[in-house]
């Protein structure tokens, strides 16, 4: 039966699985045709170089669109009109509203945009909140991800990607985007260091926080989980010749134990090292320089003076490179380590002393139970 | 006693009374007198004279007087301290309520920093959390903190002083100072647990362990105080003294506190509270007092003192013998 079947399917004509295949490439080729001449239609005007509008207030529109990043992009297969959907005669009407992803990207959509409901954590973003306060200069989804070319976050040419997000990003965030591209971080991405944090590594991506909300990555309650994603890694520090314990001491010294109580007051990396402009502590405009921490210091503690800057700030008992106070945490353990062994051995034999002494007392006078203690 | 007596004398008749006898003393002087004065003159003479005899006799007497009560009323005080000491429920003075009341504060201070305290350095069990929390939060624990750490300065100053201004407290500092005996009070005592010796040490008013427990908390206080004050002071400390003197306080406070509590917790805890003699706690530190016999078993050798010094009489039971406890004994008795 099974043999038969697979027989009888060789065996039968060509032709109903041929009529299918026309059928589907009539339609495929018709879908093109159709979303060609609805393409052309729009490309009439927006494909003329120089075709521009000026509104009433004097600002010039330029609406001129070449096709050619859209073909390059993942959109590649949708005609205008499918995200221009509210764009229906020509000349429009009314002034077409700006492309709204959700009509596609939706988790359980058919279209083939990727079933992924990421772009929910958007809505409790503070670019979102920033929208919903009235906030006309807040991105949408293609002010980062771009418009016409668009293209998947891992390649390399995604505005997206770890190359191009901070670029994206400093497009609006100018003046934080030339610090940044002035740090170590930021020299470090433009040497091409893969290694290198970019924005959305401290701030997260669609969900970016302000640093006010308790669950941003960049409170300060987080700010040195955030650090220590990369900060604590032995693998990565160790390349660039950084101590991964910097983080284990921060969160043992006082600071660290203030902010991990709550006293959010207290300082976090990055009120030391800066957020944006961190700098290594052998360059004189860093925060850390030997000679910029008394003014770092002095911000929390007024009157901090140069003694503030000699040895380390971030000291760890448990190691060499810590001089004395590694030899005085060393002497305190030895001291309390046989302190308490011989208290332990004299309380013990004591003990032992105490019950043998009953025992033999037992022995003598065992019909007179008594509290006595005397052997 | 001669209080009756000296109650019965009135030190302002002295003027008169002596100033008579001066008077008769001056006639015995005639011949003394310079021939050429006139007979009014030796008259006045005279007078002065026996003005000048009798109030110096009367100061005399009124400073003797003075200085005999006050003898009279330190030695009522120090029987009185004695009666005290020694009660009539088989019970001796351990510790003076001067020296219990330093006790309650040094107690108090240390419970209320090790537990603001402890918390942070063990900052990463939930408990902690918790117990910061309990109290308010870590800015009203470091409040706390610093209240109990101006307590511990305090009765460590106020020891300090009493330790050298009180004479009970220069007595009880010298008889503290570790002696080579106390070396050999160990190991007697190691031979007595380990059964190779068949008596226990005998010990005076401070044993080998109540010595080891004095100096550990002599060190503690002076490693957590000064250690303290340079955390709580940080920038004047590290503007001062630099930041590796400020590091080693940190550890120093941090590892110096683990190790005071443990050995109280371990050490005194056992002494006084879990040692099976003493289940469920010695309550000495509250009225001060100890039986008399454990008075005689621990500390033998000041109890004999004070049977030679009349002190307390055997058993502790007649009271009223120690009235007739001779002064100068009294006295040689420190």
């Amino acid at each position: 039966m099974k043999t038969g079947r697979t027989r009888g399917l060789i065996r039968r004509p060509p032709g109903r699985a041929l009529t299918l295949c026309l059928v589907l490439l009539a339609a495929f080729l018709g879908a093109m045709a159709a979303r060609a001449q609805d393409d052309l239609r729009c490309l009439g005007c927006h494909g003329k170089p120089g075709f521009r509008k000026t509104l009433p207030s004097g600002q010039v529109l330029d609406l001129f669109v070449d096709p050619t990043p859209l073909r390059l992009s993942v959109h590649k297969d949708l005609s205008c009109v499918q995200c221009h959907a509210d764009v229906n005669e020509v000349p429009h009407t009314t002034m077409p509203q700006r492309v709204n992803c959700k009509r596609c990207h939706y988790e359980g959509n058919t279209m083939g945009a990727p079933q992924t409901s990421k772009y929910l954590e958007f809505d409790k973003s503070v670019h979102n909140l920033a929208l919903l306060a009235g906030n006309t200069k807040a991105p949408l989804c293609q002010d980062c991800h771009g418009g016409h070319f668009i293209l998947s976050g891992s390649d390399p040419r995604s505005r997206v990607s770890r190359r191009h997000v901070s670029q994206t990003c400093g497009t609006c965030h100018i003046q934080i985007y030339g610090q940044y591209m002035e740090s170590v971080h930021g020299k470090a991405l433009t040497m091409g260091n893969k290694d290198a944090p970019v924005c959305t590594d401290c701030h997260g991506e669609h969900d970016i926080q302000g640093p006010k909300v308790a669950s941003s990555s960049v409170n300060p309650a987080n700010v040195a989980n955030t650090c220590a994603r990369c900060h604590s890694k032995i693998v990565i520090m160790k390349k660039y010749g950084i101590n991964a314990e910097q983080v284990s001491t921060y969160k043992n010294s006082f600071h660290g134990i203030a902010n991990e109580f709550g006293v959010l007051k207290a300082a976090n990396c990055a009120s030391c090292h800066t957020a944006h402009n961190i700098l290594p502590p052998d360059d004189p405009r860093s925060s850390v320089n030997p000679k910029n921490i008394p003014k770092t210091c002095g911000r929390c503690h007024p009157g901090a003076n140069a003694n503030f800057a000699k040895g380390r700030i971030h000291v760890d008992p448990e190691d060499r490179s810590a001089g004395i106070v590694y030899w005085v945490a060393l002497g305190f353990k030895i001291l309390t380590l046989s302190t308490l062994a011989g208290l332990f051995i004299h309380i013990g034999l004591d003990l032992f002393r105490q019950v043998r002494a009953r025992k033999s007392r037992e022995a003598v006078l065992p019909a007179r139970p008594t509290e006595e203690n005397e052997p | 006693m001669s209080d009756s007596g000296a109650r019965g004398w009135r030190p302002t008749d002295t003027e008169s009374v002596v100033r008579g006898v001066a008077r008769g003393l001056t006639d015995a002087l005639n011949h003394e007198m310079r021939e050429d004065l006139t007979e009014d003159q030796v008259e006045r003479l005279k007078e002065r004279l026996a003005g000048s005899l009798a109030a110096d006799a009367s100061a005399g007497v009124r400073r003797v007087h003075h200085a005999f009560l006050d003898q009279e009323r330190r030695h009522a005080k120090s029987l009185e301290r004695r009666k005290r000491r020694e009660g009539a429920d088989g019970t001796v003075e351990r510790l003076s309520l001067h020296l219990r009341v330093q006790h309650m504060v040094l107690f108090a201070s240390t419970i209320i920093l090790i537990v603001t305290g402890l918390p942070i350095k063990f900052h990463d069990a939930s408990v902690s959390v918790f117990l910061i929390n309990l109290m308010g939060g870590p800015e009203v624990t470091r409040i706390i903190h610093r209240i109990g750490a101006v307590g511990l300065t305090c009765v460590g100053a106020y020891h300090l002083f009493y330790s050298m201004a009180f004479e009970a407290g220069r007595r009880d500092f010298g008889l503290l100072i570790p002696r080579p005996q106390d070396i050999k009070d160990f190991f007697h005592q190691m031979g007595y647990f380990l059964g190779i010796r068949r008596e226990k040490p005998l010990f005076g008013r401070f044993s080998y362990i109540e010595k080891f427990d004095y100096w550990a908390v002599y060190w503690g206080m002076v490693v957590m105080i000064t250690s303290g004050y340079l955390l709580w002071f940080k920038v004047l400390a590290i503007n001062q003294f630099g930041k590796s003197i400020y590091d080693i306080a940190v550890e120093a406070h941090s590892d110096e506190a683990l190790l005071a509590t443990l050995a109280i917790i371990i050490w005194h805890f056992y002494n006084v509270h879990f040692n099976p003699k003493r289940f469920p706690g010695s309550l000495t530190w509250w009225n001060g007092r100890m039986r008399v016999e454990d008075f005689k078993e621990e500390h033998a050798l000041e109890y004999e003192e004070m049977l030679r010094s009349g002190g307390l009489e055997h058993g502790g039971q007649e009271a009223g013998v120690r009235a007739g406890v001779s002064a100068e004994a009294r006295r040689e008795s420190p």
